[in-house]
Formats: C-alpha cells, sequence, structure tokens
C-alpha cells in the first residue's frame, strides 16, 4: 500500500507513551507501601500483589483458596461476556442501522428505547435473579441488555449521519438497495459502529462483574466477591489488574477483528 | 459570427430561439419537456422551475448558466433522477427518467468520493456491478487512471488529494460507466483558478475523445464560455430559459481572443439584467 493511511498512529519512538501513567502510579504505589503511610490491610504492597498474581494463574506448590484458579474463572467470564454481548450486537446492530434509516423504525423504537435507557442496569439485577436464577442466564442477560444501548444507538446515529452525497452518487452510479447497505451505508457509518462496540463491550465487563457478583461459584467478579469476604484484599485488588488486562485486551481484539475485516475501520479511524 | 450579428440587434432579439440546425443532422439524446417545480417553504409556495424546456443533442457541451437561486441545480438533480419534477418530463433517448442510473452520471460540486476506497477502488466503483470479469475491469481502471493523470496516485485515498485530483477521480469513476450524459454541478467552482483552468482543459480533452453529451451548469461566464456549444441562460424567481445562446467561436478557444472577450461581455450584461 503506497499511500500514507496510518499516519495518525504517529512514530514508533513514542511507543512508551501508553505505559507512562501506569508505570508513574505503580512507582507511586511502591513508595507508598514501602514509606509505610498506607497500612498493608488496606493496600499490601505490589510484590505482593505478583505473588499472589502468580499463585492464582499458575498454582501454587503449598496451594490455597485462589491457586490455579484463573483458567477456569477467566474462561467463564469471558464465555459469559462473549454470549452476552453478541446477544447484543446481534439485535442492536440491525436494529440500529434500521432506525438510523428508517423513520418508522425510529419512531416505533424511541420511546421504549429511551424509556429502558434511564433505567439503571443494576435495577435489572433482583428481577433477573427471580427470572433466571443464579448463574450463567443472569450475567449474559445483564451484559445484553447494557451492551445493548451503546451498540444500537451508534449505529443509529452511524447510519442516520452517512453522507446522502454518497448515497446519491452510488444510486447515480446503478446501485440498488442491497448493496448499497454493505457498500455504502456499512462503511459511511463505520466510525459510529466501531465506537459503539467499543463503548459496548467495555460495559459488558462492568455488567459481567456484576451479574457474577451474585453467588456464581466461578469467574472473575465472583473470585473478587469471595476475596471480600474473606478479607484477602490483595485477592480483589489482583482480580482488579486482571480484569483491567482482560478488558484491555479484549478492546485491542475487537478493533484488530475489524480492521482485519473491514477496509473501511482500517482506513478510517 | 452568428453571436456577434445577434449582439448588433435589439434587446428583444434576445428573446428569440436560436435557428436550429437541420433537423437531419439532429440525434437527440435528451429533452426536458415543460419542467415546473416549486417548494413549500415556510414562506409559502416558492416556484422554482417555471416551463423549462430544450434538447440536447448527441455530443453537444450545454452550459447551463445562470446566477445563483436561478433553479439551475435543482434542473440538475431532476434530470439526475434525484428529484421528481412538479409536472413535466425528462426523456433520455424518448424513454422518461423516473430515478437516477448510471445513464446520467453526475459530478457533484463538493467532494463525494467514497473516503474509505482507494482512488482506483473509487473509481473501479459502478463496474462491480456491471463487469464481472476481473481482468477487463483492471484494464479499463489503467485506462481511465491514464486518460485523468492520476496513474501514480491508484492506492492514495481521496483525503490524502487535493480538490482538483478528487473531481478527475470523480470524473474517472462516471466515464467509466460510459453514460449517455454527463450531469456537472458547478463541478470546479471551489477550485482554486489555476485547477480549475486545468479542469476545464482536461474535460475539453475528454470530451472530444469520448464525445459526451454534457450539461454544465455554472454562473462562471468565462467557464461557460470555454467549454459550451450551447449556453442556456437562465432567469431567476422564477427560473426559465432566457435565451439559448450557440457559441460558434473556434476551439480551441483562446481566453483573452477579442470574440471572446465580445462573447463573455453579452453574456455578463444579460447575467446582471
Amino acid at each position: 500500500m503506497m499511500g500514507p493511511a496510518d499516519k495518525r498512529t504517529g512514530n514508533n519512538a513514542w511507543w512508551f507513551l501508553p505505559w507512562a501513567i501506569p508505570c508513574l502510579l505503580m512507582s507511586l504505589w511502591w513508595a507508598v507501601s514501602a514509606t509505610g503511610v498506607m497500612p498493608a490491610y488496606l493496600l499490601p504492597h505490589p510484590l505482593d500483589i505478583a505473588e499472589t498474581g502468580y499463585g492464582y494463574i499458575f498454582g501454587k506448590p503449598e496451594g490455597g483458596p485462589y491457586a490455579g484458579r484463573f483458567l477456569s474463572d477467566a474462561g467463564a467470564s469471558l464465555l459469559r461476556v462473549g454470549c452476552g454481548f453478541s446477544l447484543a450486537v446481534a439485535v442492536g446492530l440491525p436494529l440500529g442501522f434500521l432506525s438510523g434509516r428508517l423513520w418508522f423504525i425510529r419512531k416505533l423504537m424511541s420511546t421504549s428505547v429511551n424509556a429502558l435507557r434511564a433505567v439503571p442496569g443494576i435495577t435489572w439485577l433482583p428481577l433477573a435473579l427471580v427470572w433466571f436464577g443464579i448463574g450463567m442466564k443472569t450475567t449474559i442477560f445483564l451484559v445484553a441488555l447494557a451492551a445493548f444501548f451503546p451498540v444500537y444507538l451508534n449505529a443509529a446515529a452511524g447510519a442516520g449521519q452517512v453522507n446522502p452525497l454518497l448515497l446519491q452518487a452510488g444510486a447515480m452510479m446503478g446501485v440498488r438497495r442491497l448493496r448499497g447497505t454493505f457498500a455504502i451505508l456499512l462503511p459511511g457509518a463505520m466510525s459510529h459502529l466501531m465506537a459503539g462496540l467499543r463503548l459496548g463491550l467495555g460495559i459488558s465487563w462492568a455488567y459481567l462483574v456484576l451479574g457474577e457478583l451474585t453467588g456464581v461459584p466461578n469467574g472473575l467478579g465472583a473470585v473478587i466477591m469471595d476475596a471480600r469476604m474473606l478479607g484477602r484484599i490483595d485477592m480483589i485488588m489482583v482480580g482488579i489488574i486482571v480484569i483491567a488486562v482482560i478488558g484491555r485486551m479484549s478492546d485491542q481484539l475487537l478493533q484488530a477483528g475489524m480492521r482485519c475485516c473491514f477496509k473501511s475501520a482500517r482506513r478510517m479511524m | 459570427m452568428l453571436l456577434q450579428k445577434r449582439q448588433e440587434d435589439d434587446v428583444n432579439s434576445h428573446l428569440k430561439a436560436v435557428p436550429r440546425k437541420q433537423p437531419h443532422s439532429i440525434e437527440e439524446v435528451l429533452r426536458i419537456d415543460c419542467i415546473f417545480k416549486g417548494f413549500h417553504t415556510a414562506g409559502g409556495y416558492l416556484p422554482v422551475l417555471d416551463g423549462v424546456s430544450f434538447r440536447a443533442e448527441k455530443g453537444e457541451l450545454i452550459a447551463i448558466l445562470g446566477r445563483s437561486g436561478c433553479g439551475k441545480s435543482t434542473l440538475l438533480k431532476i434530470v439526475a433522477g434525484f428529484m421528481p419534477p412538479g409536472s413535466g418530463k425528462v426523456l433520455l433517448n424518448e424513454h422518461p427518467v423516473s430515478r437516477p442510473g448510471p445513464d446520467r452520471c453526475v459530478i457533484f460540486q463538493e467532494d463525494a468520493l467514497f473516503p474509505w476506497l482507494t482512488v482506483q477502488e473509487n473509481i473501479a466503483f459502478g463496474l462491480k456491478g456491471k463487469q464481472r470479469n476481473m481482468k477487463v475491469r483492471a484494464q479499463e481502471v489503467e485506462w481511465l487512471l491514464a486518460l485523468v493523470g492520476l496513474s501514480e496516485f491508484r492506492d492514495y485515498l481521496p483525503r490524502e488529494l487535493s480538490g482538483g485530483m478528487k473531481q478527475r477521480v470523480a470524473l474517472a469513476r462516471v466515464l467509466i460507466l460510459q453514460p449517455q450524459v454527463l450531469l456537472m454541478d458547478e463541478p470546479f467552482a471551489s477550485l482554486d483558478a489555476q485547477s480549475r483552468e486545468e479542469m476545464q482543459n482536461l474535460l475539453l480533452l475528454l470530451w472530444k475523445e469520448l464525445s459526451h453529451t454534457i450539461l454544465f451548469v455554472t454562473h462562471d461566464v468565462n467557464e461557460a464560455v470555454v467549454l459550451a456549444d450551447r449556453i442556456l441562460l437562465m432567469d431567476k424567481n422564477p427560473g426559465r430559459i432566457r435565451e439559448d445562446v450557440r457559441v460558434d467561436l473556434p476551439r480551441p478557444r483562446e481566453r483573452e481572443s477579442g470574440a471572446f472577450l465580445n462573447v463573455s461581455k453579452r453574456l455578463h450584461r444579460a447575467l446582471r439584467d
């Protein structure tokens, strides 16, 4: 590719910039723990966290309640987020697209979507527990519900703001409905779609933990809740860090996947 | 020359129609038949086009010249099929036009390229539905790239091109569809003077080569005189064709020649009243 299509990623010499803030926070934390300003039962030393984390991920010879549980927890959580988020995308994306293009669908959906959107996701938890019981289904329901709105709303906004000139240009070049949808509307709305998907995936992780706080046996949220009851603050922090890392990785994976599949995602962001 | 002779006539003769060529030489491509169009606005009904009629012969380059707001762009949109006329008909090869299609291609004033496609993908876009053979498709794209002088920029994205280059791509991507009529809506209005002249020359070159029928909407008198075989002078409020001026200046036209300046002076005056 000759055209310098990826100018905005910037200079390679600045690769460390995204890590500057985490490093700063780490050193601050280290300093605070080392000087004893914060007692260890409130803020454990980074090395202790590292040790707990290592044990959680790779297991420990002496065992312990959390040793080596990482794979099964992360697997369970990923499955729940994956199912919930996919459900939200499967419904939200086409519906959002339609309501962005067709006044009838937009009018039909407006009251319901905006009223439901005003309800905080956590209020659904008691109802979901009654309907689906504790476990997989409740979590998926909460994740799907929460991720639906950003996906739907951004898809609608994106489809609505596609430059009408591009559609006219397509029409005059003999492009009919179906091809127009995939060759013009979808790429034209790509930056909004992408924003919606990323927001949706991010919020999926938030609601995953909410869903898992209710007494499921496995999952990253369950570990955190369990550690709270046992007063294992080091384990809580390990859980937080693990979720941060997996969340960030899933976001990058999503972006990479979209870039791989769509020219418009590759060239417009 | 017809125009200079008419110039000496009195003012009323402007309203006379130009005598048409001999019937046997006419091959009519486009007929605009008594188009009326108006819009309902907050201030009431606003008539925009008031009985516009004309015919375009095959290979003719017609400029539609008028001040902003005279309805010339509306007329072009109706011919393109983006907008239905209030009443009247547009006939292409005697078939009524009802929706946009690749037989009447538009070059828009603003940039209407697909920003996520490279130059060559933009040019190939319209062909995808028509030409299944990848090899033929690549050849045609190659030919058009060369024709508009963008071979070296084939892999650039539109945002990396200048305004003039974008309009070259816009030309190429419709020429590849071999339209019967090319509709150009002030396509060079937003370019700087040099690129505008360059684009006008390119258009004339392409027209000589491919001899399309072209409707060229503009508010620039000199542009109209440089390009057109015929200039339709449009009145404002409501829009109607006041005058059908045949420009018989020899090509290539010298922008500084006396005859050229005479014609453009007369049109300037006509636009002003």
